[in-house]
C-alpha cells in the first residue's frame, strides 16, 4: 500500500528533480566546452603537419593578432594605468598615516604587478573587449548558417574560426600583460612622485623580483590567453535563433570568460603557494 | 496516397525519422523516398520542418530515431569527420545565402575547391572564376558579399555549391526574398541542373508558382510527416481539404498551424 504523495514531498521532488537537470545540463555544457579545448589543439596540430598541403585561411592569424592585440592596446594602456595610479595612491595614503616609509611601494608593487596584476588585470580587460567580439562575430555566423556553409565546404568550424584567434590571443595576451604590467609600474612611480615625493630611484627598484614571479607571469598570461578565446568560440558555437541568441552568446562569453580568468588567477595562484612552500 | 510501400531503393530515403527541438516534436516519424535524378519539392507551413529534413541528410543536424540511407548507405549516423565525402556529393544552397563576408566571391567559391578537391590556391581561384562565370558573375568575382544584392549573393552561393559538382543539391527556399524575375531564373537553372547535368534537386519551398512549374513531384509536409506525395498536377487535383486550403492560399480551413 503505497501512501500518495504529500504536497511538500511532492515540492522537494520537483526541486530535486529541476536541480538534477541543470547538473546534467552544465555537465554536457562543460563537456562540449572541453571538447572545443581539445578541438582547437588537435586543429593547431592539423594546421602545423598540413600547412604545406591545402592550408588554412590565409593570414587569418595576422589578421586575428592586429584584432586582438593591436586594437587592444590604448584600451590595455589606460586601463591599467589609471588602476597603477589609484593603486599607489591608496598604498601610499595608508602608509603615511601608519608609518611613512615608503621606501616599500615600488618594489612591493612591481611584485604583486609581475606575479598576478599585470596577467589578470589585463585578461580581465580582454575578456570583455576580445571575449564580446569573438562570441558576437561567431554567434551571428552561427545564426546565419555560414557555420553550416563552412561544414558543408569542407572545413572544420573549429579549425577555422577559433585556431587563429587561439594563437593570437595566446601571443597577444602575453605581449599585453607585459606592456599593461609596466605601464601600470610606470603610473605608479609617476603618482608616488607627484603626490607623495616618493623618489624614482628608490620607486624603480626590481631586486624583489625573482625568476618564480615572471614564470608565474608567463603561466598565467598563457592559461588566461587560452581560456578567453575558447570559452568565447564555444559561446558563439551554441547561439540560437536570431539577434537575441547573438546577445546571449556575447553576454556569456564575457561571464564566462571574466569568471575563468578569476577562477585560474586563484588555481595558479594556490599552486604556485604550494609549489613554493610559501615563499612566493 | 501516402508513400508506405515503395521498394527500399530509392536514392534517398527517410525512414521513420523522428526529431524534436527542446522537447517540441517537429518530426514525427517522417517518411520519404526520393529517385535519382528529380526534382522534388518539399512544400509546407513555416516551422512544418522542411529546412530541418533536408539538413538532416548531410549531417547538419542529427535525428532522434529513424534511418536516412543515401545511395545504399546509411548516413545519419555518420561521424564529422566521415561527413566530408558525403557532403562532397550533395551540394546544399541555403537560406540566406551565407557567403563568408571576409572573402571575396571567388575565395567563396574557391574554398570548398581547396578543401574538398584538396586544389592549390591559385587553380581553386581560376576555377572559381570559372563558375561565377556561368551564373553571369565574373565581372564581381574580385567584390566583397556585403557590396551586392540579394539575388547577385544567392547565384554566387549557387556557383559555389555547383562548385564540387555534386550529385545532389539541396534548395533551402531559393527563391524567397528574391523578384519575381531573378526567382524564375533560379527556377530555370534547378531546371537545367536535373534536365542536362542528371542533378537530384532536392527544394524546400512555399512558392507555389516555382513548385507548380518545375516540380517532378513534391511533397507536402503536414504535422510532422508527409501527408502526400504527388506530382504537381495531382496535388492540384487533390481532393484533400488540408492540401487544398494550402495551395488556395485560405486563412481558414482545417489546418493546423501552431503558433499562428
Amino acid at each position: 500500500m503505497t501512501a500518495p504523495e504529500l504536497p511538500r514531498a511532492r515540492w522537494v521532488r520537483h526541486r530535486i528533480e529541476g536541480a538534477g537537470t541543470i547538473v546534467v545540463a552544465a555537465g554536457r555544457a562543460a563537456l562540449a566546452l572541453w571538447l572545443v579545448y581539445v578541438g582547437t589543439w588537435a586543429g593547431i596540430v592539423r594546421r602545423i603537419s598540413r600547412r604545406r598541403a591545402h592550408g588554412g585561411p590565409r593570414g587569418e592569424v595576422g589578421r586575428q593578432l592586429h584584432a586582438i592585440g593591436n586594437r587592444s592596446v590604448v584600451f590595455i594602456v589606460v586601463t591599467l594605468g589609471f588602476i597603477g595610479m589609484v593603486m599607489t595612491y591608496e598604498a601610499c595614503l595608508q602608509l603615511a598615516r601608519v608609518t611613512g616609509d615608503f621606501s616599500q611601494v615600488g618594489s612591493q608593487l612591481l611584485r604583486l604587478i609581475v606575479s598576478d596584476f599585470g596577467p589578470t588585470l589585463t585578461a580581465l580587460m580582454l575578456a570583455t573587449r576580445v571575449g564580446a567580439g569573438i562570441a558576437a562575430e561567431i554567434g551571428s555566423m552561427k545564426v546565419t548558417e555560414q557555420i553550416d556553409a563552412l561544414r558543408m565546404s569542407g572545413v572544420l568550424p573549429i579549425d577555422y574560426l577559433i585556431v587563429p584567434r587561439f594563437v593570437a590571443s595566446l601571443v597577444m595576451t602575453l605581449a599585453l600583460s607585459v606592456l599593461g604590467g609596466l605601464v601600470m609600474y610606470a603610473a605608479g612611480g609617476l603618482t608616488a612622485k607627484y603626490s607623495f615625493g616618493v623618489n624614482p630611484s628608490l620607486f624603480f627598484d626590481v631586486s624583489k623580483i625573482r625568476v618564480r614571479h615572471v614564470v608565474l607571469l608567463i603561466v598565467k598570461a598563457v592559461s588566461y590567453g587560452a581560456a578567453i578565446p575558447v570559452i568565447a568560440g564555444f559561446c558563439g558555437l551554441r547561439a540560437r535563433g536570431s539577434s537575441e541568441g547573438v546577445g546571449w552568446a556575447t553576454t556569456a562569453a564575457v561571464i564566462g570568460g571574466s569568471f575563468a580568468v578569476i577562477v585560474l588567477d586563484f588555481v595558479i595562484s594556490a599552486a604556485a603557494l604550494l609549489l613554493t612552500g610559501g615563499d612566493l | 496516397m501516402t508513400e508506405a510501400a515503395r521498394p527500399t531503393t530509392a536514392f534517398i530515403e527517410y525512414k521513420d525519422v523522428t526529431k524534436a527541438f527542446a522537447g517540441k516534436p517537429v518530426l514525427r516519424g517522417m517518411n520519404l523516398a526520393i529517385d535519382r535524378g528529380e526534382v522534388m519539392f518539399i512544400i509546407g507551413t513555416s516551422g512544418v520542418g522542411k529546412s530541418v529534413t533536408i539538413k538532416h541528410l548531410i549531417g547538419l543536424l542529427r535525428i532522434d530515431r529513424g534511418e536516412i540511407w543515401f545511395d545504399g548507405q546509411r548516413v545519419d549516423q555518420l561521424p564529422e569527420r566521415a561527413l566530408a565525402p558525403l557532403r562532397k556529393r550533395i551540394g546544399m544552397v541555403f537560406q540566406s545565402s551565407t557567403l563568408f563576408d571576409s572573402m571575396t566571391l571567388a575565395e567563396n567559391v574557391a574554398l570548398p575547391l581547396r578543401k574538398h578537391q584538396r586544389m592549390a590556391w591559385a587553380a581553386a581561384l581560376a576555377e572559381a572564376k570559372h563558375r561565377l562565370a556561368q551564373v553571369y558573375m565574373a565581372e564581381h568575382a574580385d567584390r566583397y558579399p556585403a557590396e551586392l544584392s540579394d539575388g547577385m549573393r544567392k547565384r554566387a552561393a549557387i556557383a559555389r555549391t555547383l562548385a564540387l559538382d555534386p550529385e545532389v543539391v539541396l534548395f533551402d527556399e531559393p527563391t524567397t526574398g528574391l523578384d519575381p524575375v531573378s526567382a524564375r531564373r533560379i527556377d530555370r537553372l534547378i531546371r537545367e541542373l536535373a534536365g542536362t547535368l542528371g542533378v537530384t534537386a532536392v527544394v524546400v519551398s512555399h512558392d507555389l508558382p516555382s513548385t507548380f512549374a518545375i516540380a517532378d513531384r513534391v511533397a507536402f509536409l503536414y504535422q510532422g510527416v508527409v501527408h502526400l506525395v504527388a506530382t504537381p498536377g495531382d496535388l492540384r487535383a487533390s481532393p484533400d481539404p488540408i492540401v487544398q486550403q494550402f495551395i488556395g492560399g485560405k486563412s481558414s480551413g482545417p489546418m493546423e498551424t501552431p503558433g499562428f
